[in-house]
């Protein structure tokens, strides 16, 4: 009822702005249609569609196929074709050729894609990069693959790093990305599909999956889930992801973001469904656990016990970088009792000349802190490395030497700071990092009490996200079979069971005979 | 080996069960018992195991015999519509003032221990508010929360038990039998208070895959937390002796005496978060029971929208009492007695009404065939 009442409050004061807009039927009506057996009509269509001669990387070449005698235009787009290629191996064939053939695909000596006769199909094939060729008479179209898009190389993992283990990352080529995957699952089960999702720009996302593994309801929901996304045009996959997120306006995220080929590989291997799209030079696993955010590549690179130590460290930056700050205030301001007597002593008399409450020390030193790591990865790259000393000496030394801030909250920020920089994952890195100042809040207001309460009205929060129907804690609570890969890890022979959450066709990894 | 969506593991509800009841080992249950009977205090949580045994096993004996029916259900059914509609209401009303008197106490402690200047009312509400977000949450993830903290809960108090060993003093258990055998008898007979939860607990056998998988988390749990609660009470007598008799609230105070070497002597912080953390969680479990008890007598079928509203009664209720004396010597126990014997005895009457009326009869029967 409440509910109705705001709904229907809400449609009359944000109701949408009525706009004078363009009719586009009439370029609709025409790409529904297919293409005329003449010559004449076909070139004046397509040169309308791609308003040639306006549109200067827009090439149409017109010819003479010589053993067939008859008119024929070859459209495509200069700057995402083979430019050599087109010419090569289709043109000088056509001119050249005197042998009598009856067939196009007897002429030319580069692969005939297909054959195509809806305009609006051609379209958008020619967008993609596709030369095509029409010739006089012919009902059909014939396309070739020709696309050719200048990128950046495969380069090493910048924001991922790693000691020990493959050191590159996907890029921004969408075949580069994939042979990335296959180079590593030499399998034929490995599927690679591909979804058209928007309407415009025509983004096409690759759904990559094993098939002899992945849970087909789960798979079955994920492509409806890209199926119902109405809109115009997704030009990147991290703005696709917040299309997919269930909550996007969480703190926390559900689905994991990466650029490392291996590690997407891996988790295709425990029945993970992995997203690809051109232009992004990473990938998206689905479904994510809080785990899969929490860990990093390297923890099984290393030996098992190093692994284990580097894990381990994680988990205690976690849990400094969330709590340090909070921590300190309420030992200060309310459990003093707790501080040995020496240690009180000396905090009180650094605190002596400092003029404000310590939360506004912390809060202070916290804002500074986030300002110098987002400036440093904002500067241009030369000057970034004096910011760090810049940042540093002002804000640490001089603060203090100004009775601005008490050392003890320099120890304790840049502890804090340090730490958070150890969660790699950058979305979860961020979760950390809001969700500090909330418990800085927290502490303040009811120390200790107040940083309880607000924990674990957290991780309610935190065990009711799910990702995909997946909870965020699993397969540790609720619990599913795993590969008991959570706080810390066994020995690779051990781990042989898939997530169980997955409900993959295959559970077991290497079955004992 | 799959787990169906929304349903309770047996892990989980475990954890759950620990935190409820092993958490009265940390208020004044341990005082209150070393009052009845003196160094013999220890004793009385596993006699009263035994005792409350009988009651427990046969009422998840009758259980049994209604796959996936909750205890309202059943003793609806037994006793009919009218008869259980009051039965019902009056277990309802019982454990509403339990919790309200409970969180009461819990507030208490916080204030006294650790915030002397904070209102009670703030101290009580923000209680409140977190246990009603938590418990409309549903009964899956307060498990899971539960589960995701209960290791280092054990492992706090065993630390805090580990740490008060240093200056206990281990002949304080004699004279072994306190104030005497009889009287420790009788005295754990007025107990069986202690284990009342899993009597509300039956409440939540809907919520699992396999009433097998209640049962048996039912009898692990019930079998630790005898244990702890008795060992918690042993610590304390080791420790405190007779002091322990005119204390409010051993755990606290205990945690305040045990320090970490001469450097770093107060250390109850640390022990406070956990156990804070752990009495949300108790009364979480304690507020989403008597939502779906209330629910259950009154067939509203979202009882989970009520959460909020019955917090905000329960918080009035427990601001009634105006001293934590008053909660502590007056109210509470006389609850906790009515409690432990309505409770018991409901047990005892839903089994003999199954009996007479034949349903075990049925039951065997219908497996015959």
């Amino acid at each position: 009822m409440r509910r109705k009442i705001l709904k229907s409050l809400n449609k009359t004061f944000n109701s949408e702005p009525q706009f004078s807009e363009q009719s586009n039927a009439n370029d609709i009506e025409l790409k529904k249609q297919d293409i005329s057996r003449h010559y004449a009509q076909n070139i004046e269509t397509f040169k309308s569609i791609f308003s040639i001669p306006k549109n200067i990387d827009v090439k149409v070449r017109e010819f003479t196929i010589r053993s067939l005698n008859l008119r024929a235009f070859i459209i495509y787009i200069g700057t995402m074709v083979d430019t050599d290629q087109v010419q090569r191996s289709i043109v000088k064939p056509l001119i050249e050729n005197e042998q009598p053939s009856r067939k196009i695909q007897d002429i030319v000596s580069f692969p005939v894609g297909k054959t195509i006769i809806n305009i609006g199909e051609i379209t958008e094939n020619i967008t993609r990069g596709i030369t095509a060729l029409f010739v006089d008479g012919d009902h059909q179209c014939y396309v070739f693959e020709t696309t050719k898009i200048e990128g950046r190389g495969i380069e090493k993992s910048d924001n991922e790093v790693i000691v020990k283990g493959a050191k590159e990352a996907f890029n921004e080529k969408l075949a580069d990305n994939i042979a990335l995957i296959r180079k590593k699952i030499k399998n034929e089960n490995l599927i690679v599909e591909a979804h058209v999702i928007t309407k415009r720009s025509r983004n096409d996302v690759l759904i990559v999956y094993e098939k002899d593994l992945v849970n087909d309801e789960l798979l079955q929901k994920i492509k409806n889930r890209l199926a119902s996304i109405d809109t115009d045009s997704i030009l990147d996959l991290s703005i696709l992801e917040q299309y997919l997120e269930e909550r996007p306006r969480s703190l926390f995220p559900t689905l994991l973001n990466t650029e490392r080929p291996d590690r997407a590989a891996s988790f295709l291997e425990e029945g993970h469904i992995v997203l690809l799209m051109s232009n992004s030079p990473n990938c998206i696993v689905l479904p994510a656990t809080f785990w899969a955010l929490f860990h990093s590549p390297e923890d099984h690179y290393l030996r098992t016990p190093y692994g284990n130590f580097i894990r381990f460290l994680r988990f205690l930056a976690l849990f400094i970088s969330l709590f340090a700050s909070s921590f300190y205030i309420a030992i200060t301001n309310y459990h003093v009792g707790m501080i040995p007597p020496d240690l009180l002593m000396a905090m009180a008399g650094t605190r002596e000349r400092v003029p404000f409450p310590s939360i506004i020390e912390i809060l202070m030193m916290e804002i500074a802190f986030e300002l110098i790591r987002e400036a440093g990865l904002r500067v241009p790259s030369p000057i970034g490395p004096t910011i760090g000393i810049v940042g540093a000496l002002i804000l640490g030394q001089a603060a203090v030497q100004a009775n601005i801030i008490s050392p003890i909250v320099i120890i304790v920020i840049a502890l804090s700071g340090l730490s958070s920089f150890i969660i790699s994952d950058t979305s979860m890195n961020f979760a950390i990092r809001i969700s500090r100042f909330l418990i800085i809040f927290a502490a303040g207001f009811l120390g200790i009490y107040g940083v309880a309460a607000l924990s674990i009205v957290g991780l309610f929060y935190l065990v009711s996200l799910k990702s995909f129907g997946t909870p965020y804690f699993a397969p540790m609570t609720p619990h599913f079979f795993s590969g008991k890969d959570l706080l810390i890890r066994h020995v690779p022979m051990k781990a042989s069971f898939r997530p169980g959450y997955l409900k993959t066709k295959d559970m077991v990894k290497q079955r004992k005979d | 080996m799959n787990q169906q969506p929304g349903k309770l593991g047996i892990r989980e509800y475990v954890s759950m069960v620990i935190l409820m009841v092993g958490l009265k080992a940390t208020e004044d249950t341990p005082a209150a018992l070393y009052n009845m009977v003196q160094n013999a205090a220890w004793m009385i949580p596993i006699l009263s195991a035994g005792i409350f045994f009988i009651p427990l096993f046969l009422l998840i004996k009758t259980m049994s015999l209604y796959q996936e029916k909750n205890l309202f259900f059943v003793i609806q059914k037994l006793f009919g519509k009218y008869i259980g509609f009051f039965v019902c209401l009056l277990i309802f009303i019982i454990s509403s003032f339990g919790l309200s008197f409970d969180s009461r106490t819990y507030t208490n402690i916080i204030r006294v221990y650790y915030f002397k200047t904070t209102p009670v009312l703030l101290l009580y509400a923000l209680l409140m508010t977190v246990c009603a977000y938590g418990a409309k949450k549903g009964i899956k993830h307060i498990g899971s929360v539960a589960y995701l903290l209960i290791f280092s809960i054990i492992l706090s108090l065993f630390v805090v038990f580990g740490l008060s060993t240093q200056d206990s003093n281990i002949q304080a258990v004699f004279p072994f039998w306190g104030t005497g055998r009889l009287e420790i008898l009788k005295s754990s007979a007025q107990r069986l208070s202690l284990f009342v939860e899993f009597f509300m607990l039956t409440m939540l056998v809907p919520f699992f895959t396999s009433s097998k998988d209640f049962r048996k988390g039912t009898w692990i749990a019930y079998i630790y937390v005898s244990i702890q609660i008795s060992a918690a009470t042993l610590f304390f007598i080791c420790l405190l002796d007779h002091s322990l008799g005119e204390m409010g609230y051993p755990f606290h105070t205990a945690i305040r005496y045990i320090s970490l070497g001469s450097y770093i002597p107060n250390i109850e912080i640390v022990f406070f978060i956990l156990w804070v953390m752990a009495s949300f969680i108790r009364f979480t479990v304690f507020l989403y029971i008597n939502a779906l008890m209330f629910g259950e007598t009154f067939h509203i079928k979202d009882f989970e929208f009520l959460i909020p509203s019955l917090a905000t009664i329960y918080l009035l209720i427990g601001s009634i009492p105006e001293t934590p004396l008053q909660v502590g010597i007056e109210l509470k126990p006389f609850i906790a007695t009515t409690a432990g014997l309505l409770f018991t005895a409901v047990s005892i009457i839903v089994w003999l009404t199954a009996l007479l009326k034949g349903e075990f009869k049925h039951a065997k029967n219908k497996n015959n065939i």
